[in-house]
């Protein structure tokens, strides 16, 4: 009697295990199946390319992590991605509080204007915004790149941090004025210690789109001592077109700043999104 | 390139918001909204107003533009057979979006809501495709599509099974658009099952408490009760969704090439081709505007649609 | 908790500041490297003309500093060390010289010189095919006349004139060329065996003939990548060379006949007779040239239509990085009975260099430089180049390259690749429609007309 109603009780449970497990598993295949070809050798990953890397084979990540333009592109990426994120989250709330919090003619102008980045990504614009950068002598610099990202990064991020600032009660705003506040004290000192959370969002996602962007970089930069991690691998797999276990193994560790990254960042992404309805 | 989490309102001006100060001072406006929009103007709206120009113009892409062609580019795209397949296929990315990716993501994320233990575990694991790289993403699906069953895991697993053949999947003409599918699903849906995750978390658990004691069932309750006050997360996934599905680009560049005889063709590997290989900047120019009006219509006509000012993470 | 985030981008700009300190002596290499390398040869140079003309070094003018930009494709590192090492020697040498090489691979190579073209500002020697896409260069006045200096000294005469032709528009010289071979059949002479079949087929009869006996003896008769679409033009292109020969191409490139004449639908005939008889690979529509390769170097496919590359890219798609050495035979496209066509006609073209315009005058001697008979051989011993300056043949070891070497240097009439030869716009016109012939999802008419569409619009 207890067996079968503590089953009914704890089926859908189990059900609902197992389907998660199944997309677990579904969601994990191609990771796995990457960081697994980067443990076998040439040979081994072609003519078992899913067999267990048994024994594990080394290697191809060592003679990796040797090369100096694998450090070089490391340290590339992390200087836009970080240069890129800073402006992103210090433009976008200085503009989304202007947008948020202020009153003036024409916002909705300036506003909608911004929205309009939204339908045109980088993907569609990359020819004409190449041609800028070379009437403004950024290409072939990290500042062109960085720039780049950052002007297409504003749109959905002032969209996003307007929502956030929009929720913080006004009363808070006026109280701070009649202290003397000046407006952007307010935005300083009030506005975004209290966004924190969506701000940390807005980095987080803003990193995690200049990190593994490729078109800017293949079009701005052509210097090899400027690559990004994923110009990197484009460029290795062409190099290395037959040596899939070495582009395995790259592939694999151009992957592991971003997971780090992420496993740092997940909860701030989450609970930067979830405030968006910020307790007043 | 990513998927933007975006409030979504042009049209007007937030009503709380307004109640500030009127002694504002326009310094104020002009200094804090100067950064971004010099790089906006630059970056963004000089290029679009580049392409609009070019569009105008059969262009190489060398020297200056001298060939007028006025419409003549728009009245070629709109009959090109191409084209109509790459809009085709976009839209049939944007159904399956939203009918299946979307559920899907809906799904997993009222399975790990709140109770569930574990779910931190499964919440890390579902958004991880999310932060790879879309070049990354390509590569790693290469190689399980691969249509030897030696090479290919798919393949491999398939001629398991008594009597199935191996496919060709990205080589196959009818499979292929499935096939990205797939792999558009695994790598976005997870971004989707966060947003619902948030706007879950904000849905008051009183609110359920109390329908659940006033005797409603998980169905009427799902009904009733979350459906309705998840709308605005819904609304906006399905906006970006659509807006992202349009905009695909990488991903199917690196898989198949638009291939394998323009059987998954979407509006920006179509563009790059006549820009970048075929040297027809013009045309490709005017590619790049008919997108860019297609997603502007679409978000005026959601905006019309949208009943109220939706924002990310409210309920 | 979210302080947790700007924690991490501290950390990270901490880590690229740390990055940066040991991330430079990579950077600093170049510069420091030499010296400590070869200390006695790289002084002289410098310091020589120094103590013997003091006096005079800081009245007349002396060498001014030159930086020459130089994009090539060969991101294989024994390929790619041979140029450094060119570039290097010629620094040295001319110590006012600076070149800096930037290495693509083919694709992002192809993309990146459409966006610096488009913009005007072509690097100074670069990667070229010849033939209609540098045509498109040459009348927008992005490449330099280097017909001058090919006549000075006799360097035009160094090379075979048909090779030379290639990199040439309306009479001017801009480029030259360092590889030139034709497309042909690499097959598995093992698997042929196998299969029963004593000689290679010499028509196409014989060929679709083989084609069944590869098949009832189990085996892939031919690997193919369509995948990338040009591997398959090759098959539609050669057919329009066996059966319309050079009067055909010719009348409808000169637009006094078009590319909807006879010869080019039959093409599309043959083509699909042949594709009807299912003889590549499962999935070769979606497949890519490096899948080609695996096929073929693991022994699954009897043959391949390709170029003189061929055999190098089968040694690196292979396990053991050795290829099918003796194993590998090759013989010429099969000639179509009844064509117009000659049986020494050739498909095939190669590599070269070009100048781009705002070049130094440096650039154009080191482009003479590493085409020099020395450099020749050095490439072709490699497997880079079948090398195209007379007297660097030595270099060619393996048979079958020769065969292929012997070929295209005979051939009475010699056909550029389409995709080469025709504008880029119709070059990729033919090879998006002949994948339709291969999907059958186009008629031979169909294709010939969607390709004369496009010659119509392009060349008036």
């Amino acid at each position: 009697m207890i067996n079968t109603s503590s089953l009914r009780k704890h089926l859908p449970q189990v059900i609902q295990y197992l389907l998660l497990a199944i997309a677990v598993v579904l969601v994990l295949t191609p990771v796995v199946m990457i960081v697994f070809g980067g443990l076998k050798t040439r040979g081994e990953f072609m003519t078992r390319p899913y067999a267990l890397p048994i024994p594990p084979r080394w290697e191809n990540y060592g003679s990796i992590l040797k090369m100096s333009s694998f450090w070089l592109m490391l340290r590339n990426s992390l200087i836009v991605m970080a240069a890129t994120t800073s402006g992103v989250v210090f433009f976008c709330s200085l503009a989304a509080f202007v947008f948020a919090r202020l009153k003036f003619r024409g916002k909705e102008l300036f506003y909608n204007l911004f929205t309009l980045g939204l339908m045109f990504p980088i993907n569609i614009a990359i020819l004409p915004v190449y041609l800028v950068l070379r009437q403004t002598e950024l290409t072939n610099t990290l500042i062109g790149v960085i720039v780049v990202q950052t002007a297409f990064q504003l749109s959905g991020n002032i969209l996003i941090l307007r929502g956030f600032f929009a929720n913080i009660p006004a009363e808070l705003q006026d109280a701070a004025y009649m202290d003397g506040c000046t407006p952007f004290g307010f935005y300083w000192r009030i506005l975004l210690p209290l966004a924190r959370p969506s701000l940390s969002a807005v980095a987080a996602l803003t990193m995690i789109v200049s990190w593994n962007d490729l078109l800017v970089p293949l079009v701005a930069l052509d210097k090899e001592n400027l690559w990004t991690l994923p110009l990197g691998t484009m460029q290795f797999q062409g190099q290395y077109g037959q040596d899939l276990a070495l582009i395995a193994a790259f592939v694999t560790l151009s992957a592991v700043p971003t997971v780090i990254f992420y496993l740092f960042a997940e909860r701030q992404i989450i609970s930067g999104l979830t405030a968006g309805a910020i307790k007043g | 390139m990513g998927i933007h989490p975006a409030s979504i309102r042009t049209s007007r001006g937030g009503g709380a918001a307004d109640s500030a100060r009127r002694s504002d001072s326009l310094l104020t406006v002009i200094l804090f909204l100067l950064p971004s929009l010099a790089l906006f103007l630059i970056f963004v709206v000089y290029p679009i107003l580049q392409s609009v120009y070019y569009s105008f113009f059969n262009w190489k892409g060398f020297g200056p533009a001298v060939d007028f062609v006025a419409l003549n580019n728009y009245r070629r795209i709109l009959t090109d057979r191409v084209f109509l397949i790459a809009l085709k296929n976009g839209l049939i990315i944007i159904a399956l979006s939203l009918g299946i990716q979307l559920p899907l993501a809906l799904g997993i994320a009222l399975m790990v809501r709140r109770d569930l233990p574990g779910r931190a575990f499964f919440r890390t694991i579902f958004f991880m495709p999310y932060v790879f790289s879309e070049v990354m993403a390509a590569i790693m699906w290469l190689g399980l599509y691969n249509a030897d069953p030696q090479r290919g895991l798919i393949n491999a697993l398939l001629v398991l099974i008594p009597g199935a053949k191996p496919q060709a999947w990205l080589g196959d003409t009818r499979l292929v658009m499935p096939c990205i599918f797939v792999v558009l699903t695994w790598k976005y849906f997870g971004f989707y099952m966060l947003l619902f995750m948030t706007g879950l978390q904000n849905i008051p658990a009183e609110l359920e408490e109390a329908a659940r004691i006033d005797g409603a069932n998980r169905r009427q309750l799902f009904q009733y009760i979350t459906l309705p006050l998840l709308g605005s997360t819904i609304r906006i996934s399905a906006y970006m969704s659509v807006l992202g599905s349009l905009q695909q680009f990488i991903l199917v560049w690196v898989m198949t090439h638009g291939g394998p005889v323009n059987a998954s063709e979407v509006m920006a590997t179509y563009m790059y081709r006549f820009g970048f290989v075929r040297f027809q900047l013009g045309y490709g120019s005017a590619v790049a505007i008919v997108m860019f009006l297609i997603c502007l219509i679409f978000s005026l006509v959601y905006q019309r649609l949208a009943p109220q000012a939706d924002y990310l993470g409210a309920y | 908790m979210s302080r947790k985030i700007f924690t991490l981008l501290s950390l990270i700009v901490v880590g690229v500041l740390m990055l940066t300190a040991c991330g430079a002596p990579p950077t600093q290499a170049p510069p420091s490297e030499p010296p400590a390398t070869q200390p006695p040869a790289a002084p002289p140079p410098a310091e020589a003309p120094a103590p013997t003309q003091p006096p005079p070094a800081p009245t007349q003018p002396q060498a001014e500093k030159v930086t020459i930009t130089w994009w090539h494709i060969q991101v294989a590192d024994d390929q790619k060390a041979l140029w450094q090492g060119m570039a290097d020697e010629y620094m040295a040498a001319h110590p006012n010289v600076n070149i800096e090489i930037t290495v693509l691979e083919n694709e992002a190579f192809k993309t990146k010189l459409t966006t610096v073209m488009q913009s005007g500002n072509p690097p100074d020697i670069f990667q070229s095919w010849g033939g209609g896409t540098m045509n498109e260069y040459a009348k927008a006045g992005l490449l330099k006349d280097i017909t001058a200096e090919l006549d000075k000294d006799g360097w035009r005469d160094t090379f075979s004139p048909g090779a030379l032709g290639v990199y040439s528009y309306n009479g001017v010289n801009y480029g030259v060329p360092r590889d030139m071979g034709m497309v042909g059949f690499w097959y598995n002479k093992d698997l042929f065996k196998k299969a029963g079949i004593e000689t290679p087929p010499t028509t196409w009869t014989e060929f679709l003939e083989d084609i069944q006996k590869l098949k009832s003896a189990g085996i892939t008769p031919i690997a193919l990548g369509e995948g990338d679409k040009w591997p398959g033009a090759f098959y539609w292109e050669y057919l329009a060379v066996r059966i319309g020969g050079q009067a055909a191409f010719d009348a409808a490139y000169s637009r006094k006949g078009a590319f909807t004449d006879a010869p080019f639908v039959e093409a599309g005939t043959k083509l699909q007779e042949l594709v009807a008889l299912q003889p590549f690979q499962n999935g070769f529509l979606g497949a890519t040239w490096p899948d080609e390769q695996v096929e073929m170097a693991s022994e699954k496919a009897a043959m391949d239509l390709m170029g003189q590359w061929a055999p190098g890219a089968f040694k690196d798609a292979s396990v053991d990085k050795k290829g099918l050495g003796d194993k590998l035979g090759w013989f010429p496209f099969p000639m179509v009975e009844g064509g117009a066509g000659d049986p020494a006609d050739a498909l095939g073209g190669g590599n070269g260099f070009v100048i781009g315009k705002n070049a130094p005058p440096e650039a154009v001697d080191f482009l003479k430089y590493i085409s020099s008979v020395e450099s020749q051989i050095a490439q072709a011993k490699i497997g880079l180049s079948v090398p195209v300056v007379k007297g660097a043949e030595v270099g060619l070891t393996d048979p079958s390259l020769i065969a292929v070497q012997k070929g295209a240097a005979a051939a009475k009439y010699f056909q550029l690749y389409y995709d080469q030869a025709l504008p880029p716009a119709v070059g990729s016109v033919v090879n998006d429609s002949v994948q339709g012939l291969f999907a059958g999802t186009l008629t031979p008419q169909q294709a010939a007309q969607a390709i004369e569409d496009a010659v119509a619009a392009e060349m008036q």
